[in-house]
């Protein structure tokens, strides 16, 4: 029986005060298996990249706690420091934002894996290199700077970089959404191969084909509460709230079709 | 439906190139060639870079602007060769018989601009009857607002991603075209609103008889919503045919399309990825352009230069020499 790697208890989060005062995430209560991968799926504006900043410690919740290997990770200003850190990465959604312009894919990776363990520029290139490797990425293209790679390159440069720290888990934010299909096929072979190696990959997305083809346990979100969760494939077959029938019925091919065919059939 | 037939747009070995004051000229778009009917969707699918939104400026006209420019072929449209025609006669066509909805909706709407300043720029060459402002209103029922009184004097930084796709589309709407273009309407929105932007372009379809093309690069969504599907690699028309032919593709990389959607895939299992990058713009190789890709070639794939679609036009066609490989 697998442990909770991560375990997130009655998060809240709320931006703005006043009559301004939004409330992102209401009273989210979370676990996660090592190894595990995990679905969160909603529409924008549903908080689940805030519910994914706050598992990857970059948004400190307005209440709640967050239970890393059974720690608390959120414990005032020194939050999330040491090894937490160091495990949780995340993979953001637009790849075109997140390297640094002036920097080659090498440089990128090699600069994380020199933060993260301690050893010489050149060791450092050598395993920033088989990281990219392993990645799909040759190295030709790992002396290029992130305008001369595709999109789906540079994503797969994030996850090389997020990689780097050696983390147990992967935290995905929409990774699939700004890149185009065969491309997305190779993240998402990619982060098959990954699970295999006992990475847990928390996935965030809104589209229920990925969802469905990577996770085996999914979160349904909706104004800052999960309406439904469990099993990816009971959800699938059997969804229970009139919202996730919506969602699924909207995916487009076939996956969406027997979903809106059981609609007009009812 | 003798309509249904009838060519409105033919697009004939379309060239297109960034000319160079002092190197050669780069070439971006070769062998590009389809037709589309009246009343009928068609979807154009291919990756980043094969071209497909440059064919479709070149029927909008806003090649130049791009520095790009039509070095041969044609582009039928009502009798007329737009390659051909002057800038004058551009504005005649352009938004009155040919509206263009842009790729992305968070920065298509002119942002100084209230949804109601953005529909009468678009109406000011308008012949339909009615005021300006009826008008407006008639287009964003059209386009399935709810709340007109309120849109109408909000910006698009007041809107949702969805809506302020719903005011472009009311936008491109606005002299009633023959053609909408549609350049991946709904990248970077949800899959929920994405869904109701595709019932809506086939809401228009069916009303007005409106022919749209759709740019996506999700096979998928092009296999929900359009007539035909033409398929684009690295600036060339590999395959063109009706999305029930399109289940048995003819060319390659088609195939591989088709195996990496994962709307079909088996949880978990391995998905089919195509091999390597699309050749970059100016680095084309000889004969076809995706022989290094290609899990069937043959030695004379590699020669000569890219091979032309095979087969009369309007049938299922494919630029693929070994095209009889695939079938089965």
């Amino acid at each position: 029986m697998s442990t909770n790697i991560i375990e997130a208890r009655d998060i809240c989060v709320t931006f703005g005060t006043g009559s301004h005062k939004v409330e992102a995430v209401k009273n989210v209560s979370l676990t996660l298996a090592a190894g595990e991968p995990l679905g969160i799926v909603g529409e924008s504006g549903s908080g689940k990249s805030t519910l994914a900043r706050v598992l990857a410690g970059l948004q400190t919740p307005t209440s709640g706690q967050v239970y890393f290997n059974g720690e608390p990770l959120y414990k005032g200003h020194r939050s999330y420091t040491g090894e937490a850190r160091r495990q949780v990465q995340m993979v953001f959604q637009d790849p075109y934002a997140s390297l640094n312009p002036q920097l080659t894919a090498l440089s990128a990776v090699s600069e994380a894996v020199r933060i993260h363990n301690k050893c010489s520029k050149s060791e450092a290139d050598v395993k920033a290199l088989e990281l990219l490797r392993q990645m799909g990425i040759a190295q030709l293209d790992a002396v290029k700077k992130p305008r001369q790679l595709s999109g789906g390159q540079r994503q797969r440069v994030s996850v090389a970089r997020a990689l780097s720290a050696n983390p147990s888990i992967l935290l995905a934010d929409e990774p699939t959404s700004a890149i185009d299909q065969s491309a997305q096929a190779q993240l998402l072979n990619l982060f098959r191969g990954l699970l295999h190696q006992g990475l847990a990959i928390v996935l965030v997305s809104h589209d229920l084909g990925v969802i469905r083809y990577l996770t085996k346990r999914v979160y349904v979100m909706k104004d800052g509460v999960f309406v439904e969760s469990g099993d990816t494939e009971e959800i699938f077959n059997h969804p229970q709230q009139a919202y996730t029938q919506e969602l699924l019925a909207s995916i487009p091919g076939a996956l969406g079709a027997a979903v809106r065919n059981q609609k007009h059939a009812s | 439906m003798s309509e249904q037939n009838e060519t409105l747009l033919q697009v004939i070995d379309l060239k297109i190139g960034i000319p160079h004051p002092r190197r050669e000229t780069l070439i971006i778009v070769d062998n590009a060639n389809f037709d589309v009917r009246s009343g009928e969707m068609v979807g154009i699918v291919g990756e980043s870079g094969s071209g497909k939104t440059m064919v479709c400026r070149s029927i909008i006209g806003t090649l130049e602007r791009r520095g790009a420019k039509v070095l041969g072929g044609q582009v039928l449209f009502g009798g007329q060769d737009l390659a051909q025609i002057s800038e004058t006669n551009w504005k005649k066509l352009r938004g009155k018989s040919i509206g263009y909805v842009p790729q992305s909706a968070l920065a298509g709407p002119n942002p100084v601009l209230t949804t109601q300043q953005q529909l009468a720029e678009a109406l000011r060459r308008s012949e339909a009857p009615g005021t300006i402002a009826e008008q407006s209103r008639r287009l964003l029922d059209l386009v399935k607002i709810r709340r007109v009184d309120t849109v109408m004097k909000q910006y698009p930084n007041q809107l949702s991603g969805g809506m302020r796709q719903r005011v472009m589309i009311a936008c491109a709407l606005a002299s009633n075209p023959k053609l909408l273009i549609a350049d991946e309407p709904t990248t970077g929105l949800d899959v929920t609103v994405q869904s109701q932007i595709m019932q809506l372009l086939q809401e228009i379809r069916a009303d007005f008889g409106t022919s749209i093309i759709l740019i996506s690069h999700d096979l998928a969504l092009i296999d929900d919503v359009c007539d035909r599907v033409v398929v684009m690699h690295a600036g060339a028309t590999v395959e063109v045919g009706s999305v029930t032919e399109m289940v048995n593709p003819k060319h390659p990389y088609t195939l591989a399309l088709n195996q990496s959607r994962i709307d079909i895939a088996v949880p978990g299992s391995e998905l089919v990825t195509i091999l390597g990058n699309a050749p970059s713009v100016g680095e084309w190789n000889p004969g076809c352009r995706f022989v290094e890709r290609c899990t069937f070639k043959e030695e004379d794939c590699k020669v000569g230069s890219h091979p032309p679609l095979f087969g009369e036009r309007g049938s299922h066609q494919s630029a693929c020499l070994h095209r009889d490989k695939l079938k089965g």
